[in-house]
């Protein structure tokens, strides 16, 4: 490994967060030049907002999740957490003040209670995870995946019995919405939040050893470090974060569906992290790059949004994979050595396999458009085999180069 | 002996840069057919670099290498499979969930239209045992074995490869002395079938017992190739510094010292085992400012002492734990080192370092709570203090915010116990501190122990090699399956009797 560029520019050149504004600023032109509604030119204060909640959204318990992985391990659960989190509220406000709740005039106290309450179940959960990493001894993996399942499926559970035999708990109270809807009031509880993390991990004792035992658990238990408590932080952190989600998605949409909220959120959490430096094996990873992952993996989201259309967010998984991919290609080739992707039978055989999922890809996104036509998506599929079978060739005479 | 005169392996000029560091620079020799060639250096000398151009997994390198008169360019292992080279590496490469057939026929098995032929690859992997005087079951898993019965199963992996040419790094670093001995007839029988033997060696008396020519780099350059009858031991050290190693003087310990830790009958169940202990009935004394060494063959029960003294072992031990007078039982190492004991473990990488981190990340972890208020690191008081013991222990390193994968193992060592002084420790545990450590870095540890102990520190220290036990301790106690077989002052003790005792079986 090198040792250190001592110069301090080469170091900024070379970090994760300086190539994902970069990144970010890139998919910021493109989209303001491509978007035939011209979004970002007319409505520059309505995107931004978009954009900004979306961030701060995922920004909460991709935080959790980034601080998790850091300390090493993986939380696969929060996005259940954050459907067991809307229900859990909503039953609390239910419980706290019936007349309110049906009326939808609540008192302040109940929704003060109520918040504490779910914060307190997020903590539950987190503490359910670390004891069933230290002290039962599951891996994170199987104890989240577990969480995952199940808190779902309880949540479904509590909403039938608390409605009788509905499938979602309906509120609408609009003090309490617009507080928590408008996207100053979040974003300063986030700004708050994300600078408490930041802090927490990068100027603390804390967040020292956290990092140590990500990297080196072993070595960080013979420190005299106590990783068991250092673990229950980590999930209580992770699982109370994804409760504040919950509790604002809650609110927003003025209803917790159990069933559909927060599918496959944990996913996004952790791509975000991986995007924003995190490594899986732990030890490495910072909170601002955690943060631009989160801004950066939205804003492609929205790009793809503004240029494709409508019935776009059934693309946002696809995105994301194809976001994760890259980022994590791109961040490998800092590394000494020179990958050849396309050389090998496995690699020659890719190159078909992109050229079909581009081309049909391409039809996928824009059927609907006036201008749309067959040609164009095969003309893509080819423009992409192309494009790779040029690398190969590249690539074949690097080689042999070499 | 008369050198044929054709070198079955010829190295030209060879070179190696990795990023601002030139691990090679321009070496040349040769190795001739059938001789055992020892190559010597410090860390970092570039040998492990050489090795891994000869064995075809560094691909990127300048200069020639010629193969029995073939110019090559390996780009793989396999490549040099073909020629047939093999290398046996320190860290052995064993899937250790499969048994041993399956290992020696990784990547080659034996298979016909109804899959794997099990019972032929079975046959096959016992004579190639039993070619090296070993009744190895094809049947065990890998990772049921010894690690010096691992290391033979890789040399019969060589041997079914056909090669010609064995590398062999650092070979007797994790064995016994009986397996070291064993290791010692196999190379004897691999030679005599002709084999050429390059082998990596820190152990003076072993290459001086087995080598034929001896080259020794330096810095990454080739310092000289020397017959074993025209040089000494001597010579060789100095050539690998580049300077005497003078032999440490120990103080003289003073009458009367206070005991600072006492051991009464201390035992660690061993469930499972037939032995049924770990160890049994240790009882010692450790006095201010006196350095104790621990001697006792691999699976003495050395480490899981120095582990129950600090409160890592996973059982908990029986008997009594008495730190100045006072009774302890720790659970965790936490209260070991509230009580004033620090512990340097045995394997470096694994349960020292923190990779990803700079030195200074890895000296202040343990302390930081001293240099930190309500939580929150004091960056000031961190850098004085790394930098502190950076300087105290000479580390070689670009500073503290160099990455700790950037110093050398000897440094890295030291990183490790400037960790531990900086909890200012009463009791210092160190399990095998000089392990893969090179000759200059050793003598500078060995000096460090001598200070640390004049400054008042006990010392308990564990080696796997008793020359070194001898030059540092004032006193050394012998293990033996996990109790205590023999008990020397530092006037009274010899290699022989240290030997005869850590090969001593106590009646049950």
């Amino acid at each position: 490994m090198n040792a250190q560029s001592a110069n301090p520019f080469q170091r900024l050149w070379s970090s994760v967060e300086f190539k994902l504004i970069l990144a970010w600023l890139l998919v910021v032109v493109l989209t303001a030049l491509l978007d035939q509604g011209h979004t970002y030119w007319n409505n520059p204060a309505s995107s931004a907002e978009m954009i900004i909640r979306s961030t701060v959204l995922l920004g909460f318990f991709a935080l959790g999740s980034a601080v998790i992985i850091i300390s090493g391990g993986i939380d696969l659960s929060s996005g259940s957490v954050i459907a067991m989190s809307a229900t859990v509220f909503g039953t609390l406000l239910m419980f706290c003040s019936p007349e309110g709740f049906r009326s939808g005039e609540i008192p302040a106290w109940a929704v003060i209670v109520s918040i504490a309450g779910t914060l307190l179940a997020g903590a539950a959960v987190g503490t359910l995870h670390a004891w069933l990493i230290t002290c039962v001894g599951l891996p994170p993996f199987i104890a989240t995946l577990a969480t995952l399942v199940g808190l779902r499926s309880f949540s479904r559970g509590l909403t039938l019995a608390v409605t009788n035999n509905k499938t979602q708990i309906d509120f609408t109270n609009e003090a309490l919405r617009n507080t928590l809807k408008d996207v100053t009031n979040i974003s300063i509880v986030f700004v708050i939040f994300a600078l408490a993390v930041w802090f927490l991990m990068s100027r603390t004792v804390l967040g020292r050893h956290l990092h140590a035992m990500g990297g080196n658990e072993q070595a960080a238990r013979l420190s005299g470090i106590n990783t068991d408590r250092l673990k229950w932080f980590a999930y209580v952190l992770g699982s109370v974060s994804a409760s504040m989600v919950g509790i604002i998605y809650f609110a927003d949409s003025a209803s917790a569906k159990p069933d559909n909220l927060g599918r496959g959120y944990e996913l996004n959490a952790i791509a975000a992290s991986v995007i924003g430096g995190c490594s899986l094996q732990g030890g490495v990873g910072t909170i601002p790059g955690t943060i631009l992952g989160c801004l950066f993996l939205r804003t492609v989201i929205d790009a793809v949004n503004k240029i494709v259309g409508t019935g776009a967010d059934v693309y946002e998984g696809m995105i994301v994979g194809i976001v994760v991919v890259l980022a994590v290609t791109f961040s490998q080739r800092i590394g000494r050595f020179q990958r050849y992707f396309f050389i090998s039978p496995i690699g020659r055989t890719a190159i078909p396999i992109l050229g079909l999922l581009a081309g049909v890809s391409f039809m996928l996104f824009f059927r609907t458009k006036p201008w749309y036509d067959n040609v164009y998506a095969l003309e893509a599929g080819i423009a992409v085999i192309a494009l790779l079978s040029l690398r190969w060739g590249l690539e074949r005479r690097w080689q042999r180069a070499a | 002996m008369q050198l044929a005169t054709e070198p079955i392996i010829s190295i030209r000029s060879i070179g190696k840069q990795f990023g601002a560091v030139q691990a090679l620079d321009d070496v040349s020799f040769d190795i001739a057919p059938g001789e055992l060639h020892a190559v010597m250096g410090e860390n970092g000398a570039g040998k492990s670099t050489l090795m891994k151009i000869l064995s075809g997994v560094q691909g990127d390198y300048a200069g020639e290498l010629w193969v029995k008169g073939q110019l090559v360019r390996f780009s793989g292992t396999r490549d040099a499979e073909a020629m047939g080279i093999s290398i046996i590496h320190q860290e052995l490469n064993m899937v250790e969930q499969l048994t041993v057939a399956a290992n020696i026929f990784l990547g080659r098995e034996i298979a016909g239209w109804a899959g794997l032929k099990q019972s032929e690859m079975n046959l096959q992997a016992r004579q190639l045992l039993s070619e090296l005087e070993s009744n190895i079951s094809p049947r065990a898993l890998v990772g049921s074995l010894r690690v010096g019965d691992q290391q033979l199963v890789e040399i019969a992996k060589a041997l079914s490869r056909r090669a010609e040419i064995l590398i062999m790094d650092e070979p007797t670093s994790a064995l016994t002395e009986t397996e070291v001995a064993r290791l010692y007839r196999v190379i004897d029988r691999l030679r005599q079938r002709g084999v050429t033997i390059i082998y990596i060696s820190h152990k003076m008396d072993e290459v001086f017992r087995l080598a034929d020519r001896i080259t020794v780099l330096r810095d990454g350059r080739f310092v000289q190739t020397l017959h074993k009858s025209d040089t000494s031991a001597r010579q060789i050290a100095h050539l690998m510094v580049g300077r005497d190693i003078e032999p440490s003087v120990r103080h003289q310990l003073p009458a009367g010292a206070p005991v600072v830790l006492e051991v009464k009958n201390l035992s660690l169940p061993w469930p499972g085992h037939s032995r049924g202990w770990r160890l049994r009935n240790v009882s010692l004394q450790l006095h201010r400012g006196e350095v104790l060494g621990i001697a006792g063959l691999m699976g003495a029960g050395r480490t899981e002492l120095l582990e129950c003294l600090f409160g890592a072992s996973s059982l908990q031990p029986q008997g009594n734990i008495l730190i100045e007078g006072r009774q302890h039982a720790f659970t965790h190492p936490s209260q070991a080192m509230q009580s004033g004991i620090a512990m340097v473990t045995e394997d470096r990488k694994r349960l020292g370092l923190f990779l990803h981190q700079t030195v200074r990340d890895n000296i202040t972890v343990c302390s930081l709570q001293e240099a930190s208020q309500w939580g929150v690191v004091n960056r000031t008081q961190e850098y004085q203090a790394a930098n502190a013991q950076i300087k105290s222990l000479h580390i070689k390193t670009a500073g503290p915010e160099a990455a700790i994968t950037s110093l050398s193992g000897g440094n890295q060592q030291k990183c490790i116990i400037g960790r531990c002084m900086l909890t200012r420790p009463k009791i210092l545990l160190l399990d095998d501190p000089t392990r893969g450590v090179d000759i200059g870095a050793k003598a500078e540890l060995y000096r460090l122990m001598e200070q640390l102990a004049a400054e008042g520190v006990a010392i308990l220290v564990t080696s796997s090699e008793l020359p070194e036990l001898l030059t540092v301790s004032d006193r050394i106690i012998v293990l033996s399956e996990g109790e205590v077989t023999g008990h020397f002052n530092r006037d009274e003790a010899t290699e022989q009797k240290i030997m005869e005792a850590a090969t001593r079986q106590l009646p049950a």
